[in-house]
């Protein structure tokens, strides 16, 4: 009975932390179908008093919102993509491999993620103008490529396969290459939906470099697009929160897509050393 | 299959919705010509003494493409873009368009180095991070002052770097609803504080103790809108004589913060908790009169509309003030001086269409609602269609431009005000302490004030 009732009370905690949570964004998205003055009245309604879609109607007064939103669907999946293979197989190299300097190795991957971005951001800039590589896409996805946590996080979770596993394979003459995309990469479910996740997340919010690296309207990012709702004397509500309820369906999909993986890979990378 | 059926719902949901956005208008913004509407281009050389003659080829007629860099008004530039490029078809203008804040992080880094924008849009509150990558204006000084006011505030060591195309001051913004159900009249328009209190006091209303309408709201904006201009009308400047330490503990900011306390405290036309800002309580129909700046008129038309609106003057404490009140600028565009010559010389060539063209003009400051720095557009008659343009006409030459002034100046102010009224610190320390920490913060800064160019400086 005792335990009935702590379970309730808990649950209706959850469901209030919950519904505080959640509620932002339902009034994000109901307000999205407002008018800016309904918006901006100083009684508030959750429900539109007066439902309208021209704020979705005339997004692409502001940009074109389909290309910002198509070109950030395209670099968020490659740089998503890569990040999860070099974490992987850096993960697996660090975990199962024993040579020299290994854990001195593992050590500075770790220290790049203690380094603040906005340090590493005027040189990085500097030296993607020396490479010539502004205003292109090559400027988002290759700095991009490495991650020091996604590699941390694989480290971990690879740790966790057994090595006799490896060991097997190699006895019955699988060669490294099939161990690793084979074995380790099904194996690691679990961890690389968690990188997927973070990783995809991450590059889909980024506003500030690729705002600082690309210059053409026809290869901006849809981050940098939102942000061009804001005006130097107002902010056109009504569609910035159109754009933005578009904008995030992309990683309410992710996540619903990967949170069961997502959940067991980050309990498990938490637990296994 | 229910995550399956999850998926496919939202994934149709956004796909319903990006369509629904591809099908707007705007369609995007085009960052070339403007295929769609032909621009005449002009034969015969136009402006009045910044001439702009369209048969000199530029660059001797070699393609060349240059990148102008802009914050918020794309449209508005494309137009000047496409009117130049219909002149010279050899040249063509990549506009880029940024977000107000985070320009100015991109920009210096971008004028850094030798790849930079060779046009930029500049605003004078970022003066020191810009002006050290401008180039001087290829115009002769005598040929800008002839045509342009305010040019002598913008002359270091005797070169031009940018001028202002127009002025954004502060008008009275009234609701013409509140106003008739107050049995108020256009003859009611207030010339004096004393006459504007009067006024306030008609158009508050209360239930019982409760206050239901404002008069008049400065919440949010006394810093901006009343401390750091009406202490002109009473003879006093911002900056004492040496142009760098501030005057902001003078007499008269005490009478106009005393002036600002006894509307809220003793006439009861407005409250420190009635509305955060006095601009949305006014939109919101809750304040029946605020001072704005020009910008207000554009806001009042697009996010307000359902409020019927009328603007006057800004009074004046006797009717012959020193000045009326202070003004900013809207600046030309910056000539980028480490791009290579030749986009530099299409730059400086633009930036000269841009000063003699009086459409370009026209169209940029009632975009801005901003009162025309070009002295043969003062009465033009679709700058003073506009009413919050049209009720500066009779004394624009009687506003201030104080200078690129540091933040440090508004925020001070702000600091000072919200002590004052929240915080019960009385007049005399708020502003003593605002004179200090603006002194302490202006250490560093290369800052002057101008206040001494006004034309009819004492």
């Amino acid at each position: 009975m005792k335990r009935k009732a702590s379970s309730i009370i808990l649950n209706l905690i959850l469901l209030v932390v919950g519904a505080v949570t959640v509620y932002p964004f339902v009034w994000m998205l109901f307000s999205s179908f407002k008018k800016n003055s309904e918006i901006m009245a100083l009684e508030q309604h959750l429900l539109p008093q007066e439902f309208i879609l021209d704020n979705y109607v005339n997004m692409n007064a502001h940009f074109n919102f389909v290309r910002f939103f198509l070109n950030s669907l395209l670099v968020t999946v490659v740089v998503t993509l890569l990040v999860v293979y070099t974490s992987t197989i850096c993960g697996f190299v660090l975990s199962k491999y024993k040579f020299k300097g290994r854990n001195f190795l593992f050590g500075f991957v770790l220290s790049t993620m203690m380094i603040p971005w906005c340090v590493t951001i005027i040189p990085k800039y500097s030296m993607i103008q020396s490479f010539g590589w502004m205003d292109s896409y090559k400027a988002l996805i290759i700095p991009a490529m490495f991650s020091g946590f996604g590699i941390f996080m694989m480290k971990q979770h690879i740790a966790s396969i057994p090595d006799e596993i490896i060991e097997a394979a190699r006895i019955d003459g699988a060669n490294e290459f099939f161990i690793f995309h084979r074995i380790i990469l099904p194996m690691a479910k679990n961890g690389i939906s968690s990188i997927a996740i973070f990783q995809f997340l991450w590059t889909w919010e980024d506003f500030l470099w690729p705002y600082l690296v690309i210059n053409s309207q026809e290869k901006q990012l849809l981050a940098v697009g939102l942000k061009m709702f804001n005006g130097q004397y107002s902010t056109d509500y009504g569609a910035l929160f159109a754009a933005t309820a578009i904008s995030i369906v992309p990683v309410l999909l992710i996540y619903l897509f990967f949170q069961k993986q997502f959940i067991a890979g980050i309990a498990a990378s938490a637990v296994k050393g | 299959m229910m995550k399956k059926r999850i998926f496919v719902a939202m994934m149709a949901a956004a796909m319903a919705m990006t369509s629904l956005a591809g099908c707007g208008s705007g369609a995007g913004k085009s960052t070339g010509g403007n295929a769609e509407a032909k621009v005449e281009a002009p034969t015969e050389p136009f402006g009045d003494t910044i001439k702009y003659d369209p048969s000199v080829e530029i660059n001797d007629g070699k393609d060349i493409s240059v990148e102008l860099w802009e914050w918020g008004s794309d449209d508005l530039f494309q137009q000047v873009i496409d009117g130049y490029t219909a002149i010279h078809p050899n040249v063509s203008i990549k506009l880029v368009n940024n977000p107000w804040e985070d320009y100015w992080t991109k920009l210096p880094l971008a004028l850094d180095g030798d790849k930079g924008p060779a046009i930029f849009n500049v605003h004078n509150s970022y003066h020191e991070n810009l002006i050290n990558y401008m180039a001087p204006l290829d115009i002769p000084l005598e040929d800008l002052q002839a045509d342009f006011t305010g040019v002598d505030a913008h002359v270091i060591d005797g070169k031009v770097y940018y001028i202002d195309y127009g002025m954004m001051t502060g008008s009275v913004y009234y609701n013409k609803k509140m106003w008739e159900e107050a049995g108020l009249t256009e003859a009611d328009i207030p010339k004096t504080w004393d006459e504007m209190r009067e006024v306030a006091k008609k158009l508050t209303k209360r239930d019982g103790d409760k206050l239901i309408q404002a008069g008049l709201n400065f919440n949010d904006d006394f810093h901006q809108n009343y401390l750091l201009g009406l202490n002109y009308q009473l003879g006093e400047k911002l900056f004492q004589e040496d142009g760098r330490t501030p005057n902001v503990n003078s007499d008269a900011m005490k009478k106009v913060m005393q002036m600002l306390v006894d509307m809220y405290e003793v006439d009861g036309v407005g409250s420190k908790d009635f509305g955060e800002k006095g601009a949305d309580s006014f939109g919101q129909g809750q304040s029946a009169m605020v001072i704005q700046w020009g910008h207000y008129y554009n806001t009042l038309k697009t996010t307000w509309s359902d409020i019927d609106f009328g603007v006057f003057e800004i009074p004046t404490f006797d009717g012959n003030p020193y000045a009326y009140n202070r003004y900013n600028g809207e600046s030309t565009f910056g000539v980028n001086k480490n791009a290579p010559a030749d986009q530099q010389a299409v730059a400086q060539d633009f930036i000269k269409y841009f000063l003699a063209n009086d459409e370009a003009q026209i169209n940029f400051n009632l975009a801005m609602s901003t009162f025309p720095a070009k002295k043969s557009l003062a009465n033009n008659e679709k700058i003073l269609e506009n009413p919050s343009l049209k009720v500066l006409s009779e004394h624009i030459d009687h506003y201030i431009w104080p200078g690129p002034m540091p933040s440090t100046v508004e925020t001070s102010l702000k600091k000072a005000g919200q002590d004052i009224f929240f915080n019960g610190v009385d007049i005399d320390t708020a502003l003593n302490e605002a004179q200090e920490n603006i002194i302490k913060d202006m250490k560093n800064s290369s800052f002057v004030s101008v206040e001494n160019l006004y034309a009819f400086d004492k």
